[in-house]
């Protein structure tokens, strides 16, 4: 079956409306009564276009596109994790580290050699680092290398 | 006259030494911006807002930053175009049908100063036109009701839809998801909470900065990992100029036109600096006919476009300052950093944020003058940037988005929801629904809701009030229009340019 993106994109979407629609409807009401355009007036339209849009889609969707698969979906995946381990990790390892383990570790993965990659990583994390403590005065986090 | 007088007080603002500074900054990163594949103006925009709040600037330098950047941008997509066929920023990929052959034919350099020139004179008139264009508009906006701004926002969300999307419904579809997306939060109106499933960060809304820098840049980034173009950088030898001045004489209605051709494509809202290029290279090869040599690396064919280009990035600025209403993506970022400022866009802006305006307009002058100066000499180290491979490039720029979001509020939340944006933003992405209906649905939403309740509340409930004048009457037939034409016209013009070049998928 062709199009099977958009179907299962527009079923979603479909889910997405109504469960948006229907959550509007359970808001209760406005002190002082209701005007003709209360909060749920606006997300009650958007839903119902949602809706025909999602079904439109399902009915008539457009071919499919190239998804990843395999080697180029790991890399993807990868790459997603890194970025929330960067962000889980700014704060308790400190700016400098974790930005070179994540800059490096992308650059790594997008096919650089290790070796340049994580000198990249520590150049860069360097580089910003100073940039914005020093000349803009803006606090990033210093984490384990924080002197005390 | 009075508008002179507007604009001597622009200068007075842009001129200021740190003004002046920021501007030329702007210039410089926002031609690096626009000629490095894969880092477009829009992506660039939204990368720097973050940057221009916690700098603390003041509104006008802030904008007066962004809007260089923007320009700089429009510059510095021809310069891949004509050296590596890859057109940095999706406005410039006409720029690469006759200015990679005028490269290949060892004619680089005047491919690149041409280019630059044709840019320039493209801007100025742009701007030109802004000026004279723009007060007028946004005097005849002072007699919209809040009926008409919802008809205009519609007529927004559908030209853009007619004109950038393959799909209209697609377009509709991600309208729809950006104004849910701005639907969460306390309402302002009534104190409800609205899809806040008692998140206390999600109380205030979310902050459409992330939301957009998450959807371009992580996205963007994800996009290159996929099609594993991490090599490049091979060397790029640009030669010597041999431009004759008869040359650069005999292109001088060449560039007239393409500017005055990009300015109309541009103020259409929508229609953004692609179509501009677009149309002005077209019809430049009509006009000249078969005594050109277009394709073949055909000097016309390389001004006209440019031309066009930058006209139309002027000449999108128009709805955008005077009616609210971005015409193109990289407009639409620039609206983002007006609300968080605090400034409502719209007609009244030229009256109580005069400064700002009319700082911004003469910024986009001088920094025309400064691009052209940035972009002749020094070209030699923008083309020593080409070189280097996106796979040291993008995590670096993926880095500056987390250090600039992080510092709007130091807070890791944020970070995880703008990656989550960008996983959103890469799978929308593939499945050909654009981008930048779901940033204007995200900007434009709370002010489509906002008027929706004010036409309603004056005309006491009566739902016909939203059609019940001439104008708002007109807006929605446009809308209407632009939905269905372009869905007849569109496939052939898409079909057209896409037969040049495969396109980017970031709009402009």
């Amino acid at each position: 079956m062709t199009g099977i993106g958009d179907r299962i994109f527009g079923l979603g979407l479909l889910v997405l409306a109504v469960a948006y629609g229907w959550a509007a409807q359970q808001w209760p009401e406005p002190f002082g009564g209701v005007e003709t355009v209360g909060p749920d007036t606006f997300p009650t339209i958007l839903s119902v276009i949602l809706a025909a849009g999602s079904l439109y889609l399902m009915v008539k969707p457009d071919p499919d596109a190239q998804w990843p698969v395999g080697k180029t979906a790991f890399e993807l995946v990868v790459s997603v994790i890194v970025l929330v381990v960067y962000a889980l990790l700014l704060e308790p390892l400190g700016f400098i580290i974790s930005t070179t383990l994540a800059v490096g570790t992308l650059c790594w993965r997008m096919g650089a050699a290790p070796k340049y990659a994580f000198a990249t990583g520590l150049v860069s994390a360097v580089v910003v680092f100073v940039l914005f403590n020093y000349a803009l005065s803006l606090s990033l986090p210093a984490g384990l290398l924080e002197l005390h | 006259m009075e508008t002179l007088s507007f604009l001597v007080d622009g200068f007075a603002v842009a001129l200021m030494p740190h003004n002046l500074m920021f501007a030329l900054f702007g210039a410089f990163a926002g031609t690096l911006i626009g000629c490095l594949p894969g880092l477009g103006p829009a992506n660039g925009v939204a990368i720097l807002i973050p940057l221009a709040f916690t700098l603390g600037l003041s509104p006008e330098t802030a904008m007066i930053l962004l809007t260089s950047v923007y320009a700089g941008a429009m510059y510095g997509g021809r310069i891949s175009s004509i050296l590596l066929n890859i057109p940095g920023d999706e406005p410039a990929m006409m720029t690469c049908l006759d200015g990679y052959p005028m490269a290949q034919k060892g004619r680089a350099a005047d491919a690149l100063a041409i280019s630059a020139i044709a840019s320039f004179t493209g801007g100025l008139i742009g701007t030109i036109g802004l000026i004279m264009l723009a007060p007028v508009l946004a005097r005849f906006a002072l007699t919209f009701g809040p009926a008409e701004y919802f008809a205009l926002f519609l007529m927004a969300f559908a030209t853009l839809g007619g004109i950038t999307g393959k799909n209209p419904v697609k377009t509709i579809i991600a309208a729809v998801l950006g104004i849910m997306i701005a639907t969460v939060g306390i309402d302002i109106s009534t104190g409800t909470q609205r899809y806040t499933f008692g998140i206390l960060e999600l109380y205030e809304g979310i902050d459409f900065i992330l939301a957009i820098v998450g959807l371009f840049a992580i996205s963007e980034l994800l996009f290159f990992v996929e099609s594993r173009i991490g090599g490049g950088g091979k060397k790029i030898k640009v030669g010597k100029i041999s431009l004759t001045f008869k040359e650069l004489v005999s292109t001088i209605p060449t560039q007239l036109r393409g500017g005055v051709v990009g300015f109309i494509a541009g103020v259409l809202p929508g229609a953004g600096a692609s179509l501009g290029s677009f149309i002005s290279y077209t019809l430049e090869k009509q006009i000249v006919g078969k005594k050109g040599h277009f394709g073949e690396g055909d000097i016309r064919g390389v001004v006209a476009p440019e031309a066009g280009n930058n006209g139309a990035s002027s000449g999108a600025l128009v709805p955008m300052l005077t009616l609210g209403v971005p015409g193109s993506g990289t407009t639409a970022v620039l609206l983002a950093m007006l609300i968080s400022l605090n400034i409502t866009p719209g007609p009244l802006m030229f009256t109580q944020n005069a400064d700002i305006v009319w700082g911004v307009i003469a910024a986009l002058l001088i920094g025309n003058v400064v691009l052209l100066l940035l972009n002749i000499p020094m070209v030699g180290i923008f083309v020593r940037l080409l070189t280097v491979p996106p796979m040291y490039l993008l995590p670096i720029v993926t880095m500056v988005a987390f250090v600039g979001i992080y510092s709007i509020s130091h807070s890791a939340f944020d970070l995880y929801f703008m990656v989550a944006f960008g996983v959103g933003g890469f799978f929308l992405r593939k499945l050909e629904i654009p981008l930048v209906p779901v940033i204007l649905g995200l900007l434009l939403g709370p002010e489509m809701e906002r008027n929706l309740g004010h036409a309603l509340i004056l005309s006491d409930g009566d739902w016909s009030t939203l059609w019940a004048t001439p104008l708002a009457i007109g807006l929605w037939i446009v809308a209407g229009l632009s939905l269905v034409l372009p869905t007849i016209a569109g496939p052939v013009l898409r079909r057209k340019m896409q037969a040049v070049i495969k396109e980017d998928p970031l709009s402009d």
